[in-house]
């Protein structure tokens, strides 16, 4: 540690620890996920889960990612090559960058940049670059509608998100993402924004392609969608940074309405955690027990209603700012 | 990518024969523009057993093994047409009792149908827990029909004359057992499913079937009913115990999706009333006719029988020329003319209406091809 | 009565037979036999009375014929119409898919097991079979007809 502080600086010690810290927090919370998804799955549907490879299952994923690894990565014949390669590592990079800023707790924040909430969305408009790269190379008819689908659904989704988003950030006057949790010492934000609080939830499904907005990979007309032709570890990345999106979508929940650290007693590391596990419930939830929605009422849903709604919400919000 | 050019403005998808909702091997060949339908034509055959070819090389006896692979879903009704079909060439009387089984074990496994269909259905539509539901509940009477018939599945229960094992206090118990706890579950399933916005947004006004079309495509069971035509074999041409029951035939009124997803359900519940009044009345005496020879040898001559299977009307149609063997087994089988409309009803569609629309038929690939 | 109306409508077609059957013993309410050139106007009578084309298969009747056979039905009444069609080999009969759509398939499932053409159907091809089949199963001189199988 005191090497690396007096070659790097204090600030370049916490970005390497940091960033060591968030591969060991993506593997470890996305086998964690993937758990408790079956479990959860598996209990709303009368049936125990998975309960024979370690404590109910518990160390199930792991075996399940042993396998995967061991599995051939098949490229098909007509693929494009580079593009096919690039493309899962593609989505998992900028999902691993959101890491960076998002604050765990007062302390616990790898870099606390003033523009941290526009880095986050940023990143995670890079998602559909991926998974359009994924359709689009794989040759494969059902995995270019799945990415063009994928292409609508996240522009229509993206501008309900950022507007609700734009009125948390008028209300605390900051982008910085320590600022907005601080302000919400005393209030969550939930409770003063509710409407955006619906809003946020519904655009975070829509952005993560989780039921009951998974249109893109829907399985029963897609397949499998963009990452149809992919096997092995390189399927397993899609997976991973689906997760690992669930997360970050979560803990921005958790952040922007939910008080972030804050609570009584536990430590705010803790407290973060049980707040974004919570939201990563939610969206569990919808999923196993909606059906699918059709593409286009998707769509339709996105621009007549969310957009409209959150426009509404903004000019309320930033109206009761200026009259107080 | 697409080889006809991109000035083309449509392209072709295959949607199977290995496809997650295409249930079976069943290939539609999907001519599209962007996500909509411009053709669909069903290949079918895949599953082509020849089991109108077998029926013609072997003797009555030994086709009724083949009736439950027909259509595995509803095994017994088919069962029940080919019993009922020979025992009418040869003037078989079947005693009471042996009515009352077949049609309280019929039902039956027209729930296990309809349960499976209703979970295999939401799967289509993007619903992963109904099907657990439907498969618990399923399960309850895959086992009671496992007792009887001693098979899960590919029953072959009925003989010609009768049934071959008696119900016993067990079964009976058992079954008014089920018949309470489902009734129990039907909120649920409201809840889950039938009250469900999205599941309602999906299905209205979703793959109309008009009247005239199932005239043109002669299409039969929920397909029918659904599009507001109460027509149901087991009424309109009432056949073994049926008439001593008091049941409804539930219809829809748009003939969309979603009526024929609301016409299954109702009739799950019509089912449990006719196996209620079933057991109610459970004459005694035998389950087996007196005198029925070993050796079947139907004199020459002719015979259709219609039965309600839970897709349709099946048809059994024998033509026999005085021989041991059948000279000729006709199967008409309700999922092949309602397969048939799909073209029609999928143009102009999404390709998500499509699966919902080719969920809605409820075909059983098996059946369609034989 | 739809049977009586169904014989009206038959009337004028001059068929070899317009009887009642005996539904206890066959099933049919109404009896009738035709050349396969009338089955296009006969299909046509029965689609005015409201019956729906509930199969359509035929019969390797003999070595110089088959017989077309067409079973209708009526969705609000009970009555079942069945027409035999006696058709010479080699043969080929007009098609009633104009008439009833559902019939295109039965009637390439006809062409499939037996050979039988129909003449302008629109897409008379294998259904059932493979497209490369160079067989038609359900003829009696068929292959695996063995005895006792």
């Amino acid at each position: 540690m005191n090497f690396m502080v007096q070659t790097l600086g204090t600030a370049g010690a916490t970005m390497v620890v940091g960033l060591i810290g968030v591969m060991a927090l993506v593997a470890v919370n996305a086998l964690f996920l993937i758990w408790m998804e079956r479990k959860v799955s598996a209990h709303m549907q009368l049936r125990p889960g998975p309960m024979e490879v370690g404590w109910h299952g518990a160390i199930q994923t792991i075996a399940d990612a042993i396998k995967l690894m061991g599995k051939e990565l098949i490229t098909p014949e007509e693929v494009d090559r580079p593009i096919f390669w690039l493309a899962p590592i593609v989505i998992f990079l900028p999902v691993l960058l959101s890491f960076l800023v998002i604050p765990f707790s007062a302390s616990w924040i790898i870099r606390d940049m003033n523009v941290g909430i526009v880095l986050i969305l940023a990143f995670s408009t890079l998602a559909v670059l991926s998974i359009l790269m994924a359709g689009w190379s794989s040759n494969n008819k059902y995995a270019v509608l799945g990415a063009i689908r994928s292409v609508a659904q996240n522009v229509a989704y993206e501008i309900p998100l950022l507007i609700t988003v734009m009125s948390i950030i008028l209300m605390v006057g900051s982008f910085k993402l320590t600022d907005i949790v601080a302000a919400q010492e005393r209030l969550w934000f939930v409770l003063l924004q509710p409407v955006a609080f619906i809003l946020y939830i519904i655009c975070a499904t829509a952005e993560t392609n989780r039921a009951p907005f998974d249109i893109p990979e829907a399985e029963s007309e897609l397949v499998a969608g963009f990452h149809t032709e992919y096997s092995g570890m390189r399927f397993a990345l899609f997976f991973l940074a689906e997760y690992t999106n669930m997360f970050i979508c979560s803990a921005i929940a958790a952040v922007l309405f939910l008080g972030g650290w804050h609570g009584p007693i536990l430590p705010g590391v803790v407290w973060f955690l049980i707040k974004v596990y919570f939201v990563i419930f939610l969206m569990m939830w919808f999923r196993w027990t909606f059906p699918r929605t059709r593409f286009d009422q998707l769509i339709t849903f996105a621009w007549k209603i969310l957009i409209p709604l959150a426009f509404a919400n903004l000019l309320i919000t930033a109206l009761v700012l200026k009259l107080r | 990518m697409f080889e006809r050019g991109l000035e083309e403005k449509t392209f072709w998808l295959n949607l199977g024969p290995q496809h997650p909702s295409t249930h079976g091997v069943l290939r539609v060949l999907l001519e599209m523009d962007g996500e909509y339908i411009v053709t669909a034509e069903p290949v079918i055959g895949y599953g082509h057993r020849g089991h109108e070819h077998m029926a013609e090389n072997r003797n009555y006896q030994q086709f009724l093994p083949n009736m439950g692979r027909v259509d595995y879903l509803h095994a017994l009704a088919f069962n029940q047409g080919y019993c009922m079909a020979v025992e009418k060439l040869m003037g078989i009387k079947v005693p009471e009792r042996a009515e009352y089984i077949r049609v309280i074990t019929a039902e039956m496994n027209r729930l296990t149908s309809h349960f499976l269909w209703v979970g295999a259905y939401l799967m289509d539509l993007g619903a992963f827990t109904p099907f657990l539901y439907c498969f618990d509940d399923r399960e309850h009477l895959l086992d009671l029909l496992d007792r009887i018939t001693g098979s899960r599945l590919t029953y072959c229960f009925y003989r010609f004359g009768g049934v071959p094992v008696d119900l016993d206090e067990e079964f009976i118990a058992g079954t008014r057992a089920f018949i309470k706890r489902l009734r129990s579950r039907w909120p649920d399933y409201d809840n889950l499913v039938t009250k469900n916005i999205i599941f309602i947004k999906r299905t209205k006004d979703v793959g109309v079937i008009t009247k005239e079309q199932c005239v043109q495509y002669g299409l039969t069971g929920p397909m029918v009913r659904g599009s507001g035509i109460a027509y149901d074999i087991r009424k309109s041409e009432p056949y073994s115990a049926y008439p001593e029951f008091d049941f409804e035939i539930p219809i829809g009124d748009n003939g969309d999706v979603y009526d024929r997803y609301i016409v299954r359900i109702r009739e799950m519940e019509q089912s449990l009333r006719i196996m209620e009044q079933a057991l109610n009345k459970l004459p005694e005496g035998p389950i087996m006719a007196e005198k029925v020879p070993k050796r079947l040898k139907p004199a020459a001559g002719e015979v259709y029988q219609a039965v309600e299977t839970a897709r349709g009307e099946f048809g059994c149609y024998i033509v026999s020329q005085g021989d041991i063997k059948p000279y000729r087994i006709k199967l008409r089988v309700p999922s092949f003319a309602n397969l048939s409309i799909l073209p029609e009803a999928s143009v102009d569609n999404l390709v998500a209406d499509v699966v919902a629309i080719l969920g809605s038929i409820d075909v059983v690939v098996p059946e369609v091809d034989r | 009565m739809l049977s009586e109306k169904i014989q009206k409508a038959l009337a004028p077609l001059n068929l070899e037979k317009v009887a009642a059957g005996d539904y206890s013993k066959t099933g049919y309410h109404l009896e009738a036999a035709a050349q396969p050139g009338q089955m296009p106007a006969v299909a046509q009578a029965l689609l005015d009375t409201g019956c729906f084309l509930e199969s359509l298969t035929a019969v390797d009747s003999s070595r110089e014929s088959f017989t077309l056979v067409y079973h209708f039905a009526n969705f609000y009444e009970l009555c079942r119409t069945v027409v035999h069609a006696p058709l010479a080999k080699p043969a080929a009969a007009p098609t009633i898919s104009h008439i009833y759509a559902g019939a295109d398939w039965y009637e390439r499932e006809v062409y499939d097991l037996y050979g039988i053409r129909f003449a302008g159907h629109p897409n008379l091809k294998r259904l059932l079979l493979p497209e490369d089949a160079d067989f038609h199963p359900l003829l009696k001189d068929f292959g695996a007809t063995q005895e006792n199988v």
